[in-house]
């Protein structure tokens, strides 16, 4: 009954009815939308940023990351990383190594930071490969001439006036204390001006341990999980995990999160932003909500003065006005998914493109995508019901407290 | 015909439904107070059919307000079968006047998003009468009212002395122990007013349903068997009739 009579209520003023509707429907549409390409397009940035050389997670030496050191290397890696890689369904693993050094082109040279990576698991970890602009990415083996090969990021090709089958001349110092110096045949050019490698030197993890006279170790160790949301969970795990499997070393494990915290601060600002925006969408239906609620319970006093009048309790007709307001925020609801499906579908599919892309960590992107889940679709739906019930709660509140004689005389 | 000043005949004690004494009701303060009732004593015993007459502002409605616990007195004490109602707190006075009391009012008593029937089977649904007994009792209800054909109207769709009749069905219905009406038939035609008036008559007699009702019609005061004249707050009157 007390259904019955909320359902009849709506109908009964039903432009108003549907104005409230087509607004906690708007609503709706707008704070999925909003939700859906603030989610997709930060999952976007999250997967190229990560898979751009961060990698979900990292395993260090504790206190490599923040003073790093040619000493500071994880030792018997072959021991304990395949066990671990299969027992936490780690999709790829990239080790590297790091060193500085003074690089010779023709004429010039500059500061490098020079890397040795595993051509193979660098491929299937990151990015990198893909960003090959000139020549053939990184050969793990000598050239007839006997000299190993060498990739450079873009800027210090040019800085250097290198092309791709030049002579790279590195100079360093080499862990025994020895100079280190030693030519190597540029194989390819990778990334843009301002792309994050662009002074990088690349060379196959053999060819860099000769070099440095480094036989054992690795400073860096790149994951990629299968599931990026769990990054931090499974990383905790990890670390516990080596903490008592490798116990005589003590190993950092971190998400992206952490190791690159200037990053994904900057994003959680970005994050704080949409949630302030959603939340005025949200302000601004809930006035009318409220609009539409209060008048439709003024101009009905009299009619909650009789039934008070006959005997309901205050409770019932608190009841009653929420439920009038919640059965408009479920259909409004369902209008609005009915209205955000297909421009969310497209969204998720097409994205929108952004005629100025912008750049976050040296990282170009140019499209909104939308995210299809239960949270961007779910999430909008109970904020419109909350929000809602939340509104009722003072005219509802008004109602319960009428008191029969004056409501009787009101007309 | 007899005229007793603000005072009624001692009656037997198991007769008395109603025993208002010494109420009054004021409003504002100071100067400009106003006494709506003042010094009211009045016995209401079953099975009366009594009205309440008087010129309009001589405090009829409030006075059927503080019979139905719509109003609490500012002196004086109601009681109903005994029982104090001047000081029930909200919740027992709702559930006070859903067991004990049936009203209509002057108009618009219905609740127009319901049928006939529904608007008399609410009631039941608040005193939590089984559905099947329900249905029941509301057939045999408009059949009394005479609107059997009309159980699925809404209030839109009936005439004024129909809405009444659907009123004093819904009063009925939930077996109240009285029927208080507040000038029922104010907004009636002279001639749908006596019909109505004649049908609570017929229900008071049938079922010896107690009625106390307000009215400044002298067309309609002629059908009571008590007449209560108020003035300026006051009962200046009791008249019983043959
Ligand atoms: N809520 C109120 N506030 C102030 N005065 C009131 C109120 N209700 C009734 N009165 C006054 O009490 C007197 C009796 O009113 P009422 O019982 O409505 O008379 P009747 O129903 O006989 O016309 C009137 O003078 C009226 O103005
Ligand atoms: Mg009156």
């Amino acid at each position: 009954m007390l259904f019955k009579l909320a359902f009849r209520n709506v109908m009964r003023q039903r432009r108003r009815s549907l104005l409230t509707l087509l607004s906690m429907g708007g609503g709706y549409l707008l704070l999925c939308l909003s939700l859906s390409l603030s989610e997709g397009s930060y999952n976007n940035i999250i997967d190229l940023f990560t898979r751009d050389h961060t990698g979900h997670i990292q395993i260090h030496v504790a206190g490599y990351l923040d003073r790093p050191a040619l000493h500071k290397r994880m030792q018997q890696v072959d021991d304990w990383l395949p066990p671990m890689l299969l027992r936490y369904h780690i999709k790829a693993a990239a080790p590297r190594l790091y060193s500085p050094a003074l690089a010779y082109g023709e004429d010039k040279s500059a500061p490098a930071s020079v890397i040795g990576i595993d051509p193979g698991r660098e491929a299937r970890t990151t990015l990198l490969a893909k960003k090959v602009q000139q020549g053939v990415w990184l050969p793990n083996q000598v050239n007839e001439a006997g000299y190993w090969p060498a990739m450079l990021g873009f800027a210090m090709a040019q800085t250097l006036k290198l092309s791709v089958g030049d002579e790279l001349v590195l100079i360093s110092q080499g862990a025994d204390g020895s100079i280190a110096n030693d030519i190597f045949q540029v194989s390819a050019i990778v990334g843009t001006e301002d792309s994050s490698e662009r002074m990088n030197v690349y060379l196959p993890l053999t060819a860099m341990r000769d070099f440095i006279s480094l036989p054992q170790g690795i400073h860096e160790l790149a994951l990629l999980v299968e599931r990026p949301a769990d990054a931090r969970d499974a990383a905790q795990r990890i670390q516990e995990h080596l903490a008592h499997r490798v116990p005589q070393q003590p190993l950092a494990v971190k998400p992206w999160q952490e190791v690159e915290q200037g990053f994904y601060n900057g994003m959680q600002a970005d994050k704080q932003g949409t949630y302030i925006s959603m939340g005025i969408i949200m302000f601004i239906v809930s006035i009318g909500v409220l609009n539409t609620v209060l008048m439709s319970t003024l101009e009905r006093t009299r009619e909650f003065g009789v039934l008070k009048a006959i005997g309901t309790r205050p409770g019932l007709l608190f009841r009653l006005i929420q439920l009038e307001a919640m059965l408009l925020a479920v259909l409004g609801c369902v209008l609005g998914v009915v209205l955000a499906l297909p421009v969310n579908a497209y969204f998720v599919h097409h994205g929108i493109q952004l005629s100025q892309g912008f750049d976050m960590g040296g990282i170009r992107f140019d499209r909104l995508l939308g995210e299809f889940s239960w949270f961007t679709m779910g999430v909008p739906a109970l904020v419109v019901m909350g929000s809602t019930l939340l509104v009722s709660v003072f005219p509802a509140w008004r109602v319960a407290r009428i008191t029969p004689i004056n409501a009787l005389q009101a007309v | 015909m007899t005229t007793a000043p603000s005072q009624t005949e001692p009656q037997a004690q198991g007769d008395i439904l109603f025993d208002i004494r010494g109420v009054g009701r004021y409003f504002g303060s100071g100067d400009i107070q106003v006494k709506a009732l003042d010094d009211i004593n009045l016995t209401i015993a079953r099975g009366e059919f009594t009205a309440i007459v008087g010129p309009s502002g001589s405090g009829k409605s409030t006075l059927l307000q503080l019979m139905g616990g719509l109003d609490a007195p500012s002196v004086g004490d109601v009681h109903l079968n005994n029982k104090s109602i001047a000081h029930m707190s909200g919740r027992e006075l709702s559930d006070f006047r859903r067991d004990h009391i049936g009203f209509i009012f002057q108009a618009y008593n219905l609740i127009p998003v319901l049928s006939a029937q529904e608007n008399i089977e609410y009631i039941m649904l608040l005193q939590g009468v089984p559905a099947a007994q329900r249905r029941q009792r509301v057939q045999a209800m408009l059949n009394t009212v005479g609107l059997e054909g009309y159980a699925d109207r809404r209030p839109a769709q009936l005439s004024g002395g129909q809405q009444q009749r659907v009123a004093v069905a819904r009063a009925m219905v939930s077996r109240p122990s009285i029927i208080l009406a507040d000038e029922p038939t104010a907004n009636l035609d002279s001639v749908t007013g006596s019909a109505l008036l004649d049908m609570m008559k017929g229900l008071n007699e049938s079922r010896s349903m107690t009625f106390v009702f307000s009215t400044h019609d002298p067309k309609i005061m002629e059908r009571a068997s008590r007449l209560i004249h108020l003035q300026d707050g006051r009962v200046v009157e009791d008249e019983r009739r043959g």
